[in-house]
Formats: structure tokens, sequence, C-alpha cells
């Protein structure tokens, strides 16, 4: 089951972690070490939500402690990793407050004292908001979007807004107009992208949990870089109101955390219809929270009857080897939980990659003609109109985002639009259909998330074509508007410890539950893997 | 990786002349995709389909460009749209486009105007403000 990647990791952490811990350990700073020892142990990954909430109203903890902990925690890290964009300074003021409540014995939400990072393309009312773009630069939004809206109604602190490829448009966060972002696993890889902010931030334990957005992989595939769990929700189950516009076919808001439990209570508090955006579904919401599983109940095969496929253009060439062999690994796992495995097929599979972008880059020029420099944002000085739009933003858009934008507006040039954006439109239903036939089959299929491990920063960066060869894994996906969810399940050779490998499962639409259930009992059956990256395993001595 | 990765593109695109194919090789799909690739690329010059006019487009897409990145960006465009063209060579006739995810139906709420709190907010965001209009500069030149 383990590659030998995985076994010196293994005891690495249980030689050295014991000192490390006593030499952080103070009466303070008690309860977060309490939880990193959790983390660090080689046993299964624990719902730090529920850890919190137990040790807050239980009296062992404040609000408080918690979050100063955190911040120092941040504060110290940040310097090598560069995952926020900002930085809350109202996080003190914001715990004392849930403090002040439980003392009066108060109900307080199930997120009460939850350090969230929130991606900077989703709004959030009292920080900027830029989308990791020079044309939002100091753009404070009047509106927190229903995400974070939902997120505070439940007592969660923002504690800051991450880093990100400007708009959404990258794989590997060197896209923000305002920093690099490294891997907590290697500091000289990128954390993958979009979301790359959100994923390094959780890996390195500097909040709790996460949002990021996900228009074509940009939540998986950073999760899987930094050995993070990461949720991609069904189309509509998430209101995108406040999630500054990509491609809105396609776009989705999702979830980050250091366990399954906590990327599951995560989307339970931001999931629901919202009046605010017709797209969302009126579905009723499942509980997403469940009881917890004992690992060692592998015994009794708890998987048995799931038919598992395994999508086999996913583990072909171009695919990197060990990548292959996670994947393989992780397949027979499953198997030894009870589940059935078969290989499944899908034609349409390689074709929806240009497809993808044929539609992400259509939908993109039309979304971004907004930043024209009129009505919010940096505006260029001028003598007349098109002059102010063109110069505001050529300004404010960096070259990718340029790129795009123009690749779409050939896309949807007079007399193209049958030729690019129908036929994208046309493949986006054969892959509906070819993951219909699947999941009628099957009650999940799996893939790699991404055909590699964290690569290096700037080895990509000026090919887009290369870039865009990554995302293959999770393009799909997005054109069905299925829900996906990542967890880490292997390491493979790179950086001081190895990197972290993240398997795909995917499921029906709406089923996220069964994706959970099942990443939970994975995750937790998993042996002698901790997905814990250097920079913290170190004892934070960076 | 980087170059393990464009694999997956030299799947469909440069070794598919060799009759290789990342994923598609084991369907007949893909066999007839694989079998059109010769034509494909010259499907834009067949089809009347310009190539990109990095500048025309950039005018239209209202950004104002630099000399240096037209050069740059004209060759990345062209490469991604001949790689877009590979879509041309797949027969699609008899489906249907898909305009969404189309996980669930309709759920449009009526069209009716609702007055947002935090309007004035919006208001102080907008750089050239002149009570009570956005101020912009002349929309025509004199000639």
């Amino acid at each position: 089951m383990l590659s030998s990647a995985q076994t010196p990791r293994f005891l690495l952490l249980h030689s050295r972690f014991p000192h490390k811990l006593l030499h952080f350990q103070t009466p303070k700073s008690l309860h977060t070490f309490q939880t990193q020892a959790q983390i660090l142990s080689p046993s299964p990954p624990t719902s730090q939500i529920l850890t919190i909430r137990e040790s807050l109203l239980s009296r062992s903890t404040t609000a408080v402690e918690l979050a100063s902990n955190y911040l120092h925690h941040l504060r110290r890290t940040e310097p090598h990793l560069n995952s926020f964009l900002h930085i809350s300074d109202t996080v003190l003021k914001e715990a004392e407050e849930i403090d002040r409540k439980i003392q009066n014995n108060e109900e307080v939400g199930p997120l009460a004292g939850v350090l969230v990072g929130v991606k900077d393309n989703i709004c959030t009312v009292d920080m900027p908001s830029t989308a990791g773009s020079r044309a939002l630069e100091n753009y404070r939004p009047p509106f927190d979007a229903t995400a974070v809206r939902k997120l505070r109604e439940c007592g969660a602190i923002v504690v800051g807004k991450t880093n990100l490829d400007e708009f959404g448009m990258g794989s590997t966060t060197e896209g923000s107009a305002y920093q690099v972002t490294a891997n907590p696993w290697d500091l000289s890889r990128v954390p993958g992208g979009s979301s790359g902010g959100s994923a390094a931030a959780v890996s390195a334990r500097q909040c709790i949990v996460s949002l990021g957005s996900d228009t074509g992989g940009s939540v998986r595939q950073p999760a899987s870089f930094c050995g993070v769990v990461g949720l991609k929700p069904t189309y509509g189950r998430v209101s995108r109101y406040g999630l500054v516009a990509y491609a809105s076919s396609l776009d989705v808001i999702g979830c980050f955390g250091s366990s399954v439990a906590d990327t599951g209570i995560l989307l339970n508090v931001i999931s629901g219809h919202d009046r605010h955006d017709a797209t969302s579904s009126k579905r009723e919401v499942p509980n997403f929270t469940f009881q917890s599983i004992s690992p060692d109940s592998i015994e009794s095969k708890p998987l048995r009857g799931l038919r598992v496929g395994i999508i086999r253009e996913t583990l072909q060439e171009g695919v990197d080897s060990e990548v292959i062999s996670s994947i393989r690994d992780a397949a027979s796992h499953l198997e030894e939980l009870g589940c059935s495995l078969t290989e499944v097929s899908l034609p349409s599979f390689s074709l929806g990659l240009p497809a993808y972008y044929i539609l992400a880059t259509s939908e993109s020029s039309s979304n971004l003609s907004r930043y024209d420099g009129v009505r919010y944002g940096n505006q260029a000085v001028a003598d007349v109109l098109n002059s102010l739009y063109g110069d505001s933003r050529a300004k404010g858009l960096g070259s990718e985002v340029k790129m795009r934008i123009l690749m779409g507006t050939y896309a949807l040039s007079a007399g193209y639009y049958d030729a690019y954006y129908k036929r994208a439109q046309k493949v986006r239903t054969l892959v509906q259909k070819s993951f219909k036939t699947a999941l009628d089959e099957n009650d999940i299929l799996i893939s790699p998330a991404a055909p590699s491990a964290a690569y290096k920063i700037g080895e990509k960066k000026s090919d887009p074509l290369a870039m865009y060869a990554g995302d293959i894994m999770t393009v799909n996906i997005n054109l069905a508007g299925l829900p996906a969810l990542v967890l880490p399940c292997g390491l493979v050779q790179g950086g001081s410890a190895g990197l972290p490998v993240g398997i795909q499962m995917i499921g029906a639409a709406f089923d996220e539950e069964k994706l959970l259930k099942v990443g939970h009992i994975f995750e937790q059956t998993l042996q002698g893997c901790c997905f814990v990256p250097p920079l913290v395993a170190d004892g934070f001595a960076c | 990786m980087g170059s393990r990765a464009l694999l997956l593109l030299r799947g469909i695109t440069i070794r598919a002349d060799h009759g290789i194919s990342f994923s598609l090789q084991r369907s007949s799909f893909g066999k007839d995709f694989i079998g059109k690739r010769r034509r494909v690329r010259n499907y834009s010059i067949r089809s009347g389909l310009e190539p990109p006019d990095v500048l025309r487009l950039a005018e239209t897409a209202r950004i104002s460009l630099t000399p240096d990145e037209v050069e740059e960006f004209a060759p990345k465009i062209q490469k991604v749209v001949d790689w877009f063209g590979q879509l041309q060579a797949v027969d699609l006739q008899s489906i249907e486009p898909a305009i969404r995810a189309d996980t669930e139906g309709d759920n449009l709420r009526d069209d009716l105007p609702e007055t947002f709190e935090n309007g004035q907010a919006m208001i102080a965001a907008v750089p050239s403000y002149e009570e009570p209009y956005i101020k912009v500069p002349k929309v025509l030149n004199k000639e």
C-alpha cells in the first residue's frame, strides 16, 4: 500500500515531533499545540472545527487565545509563503465578542472562533477584494458574498484574503498582480492555482479552513499540490453572489480543510439557495457533517458494495508515473475497504480541455468587460472615453488576463461563433453524457487531481499551453457541473519530505454527501500517511 | 514535470500525426478524430476563418496594447487558437449544445427592481463622480 517515499516521512515525524512539541508548549498556547499535536501525529486527521468548538464550550481555551496563537504563527510563516494579500485587523475583536457570548452562556454558531481564509475574488465588505488584479487595487466591495455572510453568521472569523492568479486565471498563483505564493512543502515550488493562497494557508496551518473558487480545477489542483482536502461542490450548490465572475457557467465557490470532516462542515454552512443567484439550487441541503468513524473499522469493509470507476484516460501517457502509482495504491485501498473497482472510459475526455478553454475565455471576455475604470477600480487619465476604457484596462489587467480576453474575443467574433463557442458547447454535451453514463454504472469515479505533483516556480510561466495541459484532470468536471473531492493519498519524490499527491473523487450532481463519506473513511483508514508540510512539522522554525 | 504535462497536449496535437493519442486511442471516436488531424491544420484557411489579428481584437476588447505586448501575445494567442482548432475535426453535427452545467432546471426570479441597501458605498467607489452623475471624458472625437 505505501510507496517507498511515504515510509521515511512517517518515521521522521515519529522521531522529531515530541521534542518540538515541548519546545513550543507554553501554558498560554496549550490549546493550539494540542491541536497541532493531533495534526502532526501519524494518526488520521481530525476535525479542527469540532475540536475548537469543544475547547471553547468546555472553557478549556478562549477564542482570543486561539486567534492570537494562529495570528502569531501566521505572521511568522507568511514572509516565506505569501499566502495572504490582506490580513484582517479585527480578528481579536471578533474573538473577544465570541468569548463574551460564551461567558454569558449565549448561543454561538457552529463555526464560532474558527479562523477562515477567504480567496480574494470573494467579496468581503470590510476588507479589500482585489481578485489578484491591479484593476481592483484598494477596491472595497459594498457587500459580503453570500458564502462569507453565512460564515460570519455562524461565528467564523475571516482572518484575511488569500492570494490567487488574477481573476482566477491560472494554475500556479504566479499570475497574481501582487505576489507569488510558495508551496509549504517546498518553498521553491508553486502551490497550484488559482486558489493557491487558500490551499497554502490551510496546509501551513495559517488558518483552519478556507474558501476558494473552482472554474476549471482551481480548488482541486492546489489541494493536491499542498496536501490538503479540497471540495468543488456541484454547480448551483453554493451561491456565487459576491464571487468575482470569471466564467459564470463554470464558476463555483469551494472549500479547503485539513480533514474531510472540516470541508463538509464548511460546505454545510455555505450551501443553499440564494435569491441573489438565480443559478443556486433550491434543493434541500443535506447534513454534510457526520459521525467520525474509528480508524480500525477498515476490517469491517465499511465501503462494501460501493462501485468505484477509475477513469482510464487519466492514467495514461503524459501523467507522471509516480502520480499514477499513488492513484493505483489509493484504488487498492478503496478495494480493501470493500469497494468494487472497474475501469471506465470517457471517450470525450481529452476534448474537454480545448472546449473548456474556449468557453472560459469567451465568458471571461464578456464578464471582464466591466473593468473599464468607470464605476470602480483604477481609472486612467484620458481625454476621450475610448482611451479611458483602453488605458484603464491596459494598466489594470495582467498579461494572462489580457490574452484570455483576446482569445475569447476571437472565439466570439462574428462568423466564428459556430466554429468555436458553439462547438465547445456541443463538446460539453458529450462530456456531460459520458459522465452520466459512467455515474449510472458507478457510485463514484476516481482520477488524479493533476498530472504531476507541484512543480517549480517559473517552470511553466512562459508557455500557456503547458500550464493549460495541467488542467486536464479537472476541467471536464466543471463542464459537467459535478461535485468532486480531492484528498491527499500519497507522497512522491521532491522537496525535503516528498510532495503530496491528491486523489480526485467525482460524484453525481448534488451527491456531495457520498463523496464526503467515502473521503472520510478513506482518510481515516489510510495508514502511515501524515500530510503536514515540513514548514509546520519542523516546529514553525522558519 | 512540466514537459510531462505537455505530453497531454502533444497526444492530440503533435503526436496525433503518428496515430498515437492520449486518451482517445482505444475509441473509434478517437480514431476518426485522429484520422482527420492533417486536415485540421488547414481548417481555418479552408473555412474562411482568419487567424487572430491581435491589434483588431485588442481594439474590439478595448485594451490598449503596447507594441511589445502585441509582439509577445500574437504567437501565444495563435498557438492557443490553433489548439482550439482541433474541435473542428470532431463530428458534432447531431449533438445539441449545452449552455450550462445543466445540474438544475431554470430557476429565474421575477425581474423586479429593488433597492440595494449600501448604495452610498457603491457611489463612493466611483473614481470620478459629480452629483448626481458619473463623469467620463467626452465620448466623441471632434473629427
